[in-house]
């Protein structure tokens, strides 16, 4: 019952939030400020069935899912290696944590001369906010890592890349997860960002022209498809992760006498 | 108790050569704060074939940084170690070790965790499902094999941890009081289970306590050492008759004088009087 009343209760609060919108939009504040629920919701239906958000959509997408990989899988490999061996984290670890200092978005217009205002630039720009997330996450999991389980395996024979698979892996891979799902919101931002700097398509575009015509409720269709985008993306890399990590989410003990 | 003197095993294998042989090692630790500390001095120990040797001694006399040392993880600071006569350089994959806590791999099922050392070691599938299934039967484990260690109790976890190390037959193994966090009956009944195990498999164990009572109960011989830096200080050898009923230990032939002849050397250790 408990859970079904949390249930009740956000959708009176949320429902309660949409009906106050709509009721004020256009009696106490301006429509074109902040639109109405029913304009939104309309607006976003024109923009899928006669507009361009869709294409909008797959471009803001495509940049995500070629970016996204490529600075996680990156970020998570440089983690390893500076993990692995002292020397390249003691050469390297004060340059990373000196690039990191960088406010990454001041980078995004370098990108654009260096890549153009097409796909790759904003590639560049997802890829530059989700490495370091992926990196530091990585690279602490294999600093913390319980260094026994190395030396256990490592007794038993096992090396090289199987040493990698079957332990080491392993072992980091909360840490792994834990990079991953918080630099997803992050690869969404890249994008857009991107394409606010310069671009012709992609969701971050029909936000900043719509609202350069005051089409407010567009903006907030936008805004809305990013969110759901967000979303969708979380519980994908979710999913996987509690099946990685199903080992870590048995809570059924058992007790016995030993 | 009137049972015969049967003679022990590792006197029955007294021509046999030695699995461990330490000669004259000691180790020294260098740290921060206190300069360099000594850990080991000294040591010279055989084990042969089939012995069960315990190493009692104060905490922090080094009984772990031998094991340690024995396994490879590091090297001695002077003297050698042998293992099955060759010397011991790097890590020594022929041992098998038993760690304090259980640090079974949290990611593995019980079943993959016994069989890990297998994997290394070229056993056929077919040999190594035996192996497994064997070994986890040895442990009281049928049933379990798809848990993950987070499912099982202190006791469980730290029978598979022992199985680890034993499934793959290592003819050494190092413990590293396994039995330290349990509770006293847990601890007994694994002590009892071990045993029974060891007079099947005969694999040769050098295992570390502080406890006095297991030390001997478990042993063949008991090696007794001192405070820091760890010396051996004397060899108790137990000549209680196998198998030995761990649960009245103490009615057994042999336990009270080899109890007894421990005790008189740790209350020297400990500054303690005669009562």
């Amino acid at each position: 019952m408990g859970g079904f009343r949390i249930t009740l209760a956000r959708f009176v609060i949320i429902g309660g939030f949409l009906l106050l919108w709509e009721i004020a939009s256009g009696r106490w504040i301006e429509p074109f400020l902040i639109s109405s629920p029913s304009r939104i919701l309309s607006s976003l239906i024109a923009g899928f069935r006669e507009g361009d958000l869709f294409q909008h959509t797959w471009v803001t997408f495509q940049e995500i899912a070629i970016g996204f990989p490529i600075g996680a899988i990156s970020g998570i490999a440089l983690g390893y290696c500076f993990g692995r061996s002292r020397f390249l984290a003691e050469i390297f670890e004060p340059i990373i944590i000196a690039l990191n200092g960088i406010p990454r978005t001041a980078v995004a217009p370098l990108f654009i001369v260096w890549l153009g205002i097409g796909l790759w630039s904003k590639v560049g720009v997802v890829f530059l906010l989700t490495f370091f997330l992926n990196f530091f996450n990585t690279y602490t999991g294999m600093r913390q890592m319980d260094r026994e389980y190395i030396d256990l395996a490592s007794l038993m024979g096992v090396k090289g890349w199987k040493l990698s698979f079957k332990v080491i892996f392993p072992a980091i891979s909360p840490y792994v997860f834990t990079g991953i799902r918080t630099s997803i919101p992050f690869a969404v931002i890249g994008a857009i960002v991107g394409e606010f700097v310069a671009s012709t398509e992609g969701l971050g575009f029909f936000i900043r022209m719509s609202a350069g015509i005051f089409k407010t409720a567009d903006v907030f269709v936008g805004i809305i498809v990013l969110m759901i985008m967000v979303i969708i993306i979380d519980k994908i890399a979710e999913m996987i992760e509690k099946r990685a990590l199903r080992w870590q989410n048995q809570t059924e003990h058992i007790q016995i006498q030993a | 108790m009137s049972e015969p003197a049967i003679p022990t095993f590792a006197e029955t294998q007294m021509d046999g050569k030695p699995v461990i042989q330490v000669e004259d090692v000691s180790k020294l630790f260098r740290t921060p704060t206190e300069g360099t500390i000594g850990a080991l001095q000294g040591i010279s120990l055989s084990i042969i074939p089939g012995e069960f040797v315990t190493v009692v001694g104060p905490s922090g006399c080094g009984k772990s940084t031998l094991l340690k040392l024995i396994a490879g993880f590091s090297p001695p600071s002077s003297g050698r170690i042998l293992y099955q006569g060759e010397e011991v350089r790097g890590l020594n994959t022929k041992v098998g070790y038993v760690p304090q806590e259980s640090k079974l791999f949290p990611w593995l099922t019980v079943e993959e965790n016994v069989g890990f050392g297998l994997d290394a070691k070229r056993y056929s599938r077919q040999d190594r499902e035996r192996q497994v299934r064997q070994f986890i039967n040895l442990a009281g484990l049928a049933g379990f094999e798809k848990y993950y260690p987070a499912q099982l109790s202190g006791g469980m976890s730290k029978r598979a941890s022992i199985m680890r190390a034993l499934a793959y037959e290592p003819p050494g193994i190092l413990m590293d009081e396994p039995f330290g966090p349990l509770d006293a009956q847990t601890r007994m009944v694994l002590q009892d289970e071990l045993l029974k195990i060891w007079e099947q498999k005969r694999q040769t164990i050098l295992f570390v306590t502080h406890d006095l009572v297991e030390a001997v109960a478990l042993a063949d011989r008991v090696l007794v050492m001192t405070h820091r830096p760890g010396k051996i200080k004397d060899i108790i050898n137990v000549t209680m008759a196998r198998p030995r009923n761990i649960f009245e230990i103490h009615r057994q032939d042999g336990f009270d004088d080899a109890y007894g002849r421990l005790w008189n050397i740790f209350r020297h250790e400990l500054n303690i009087g005669p009562d």
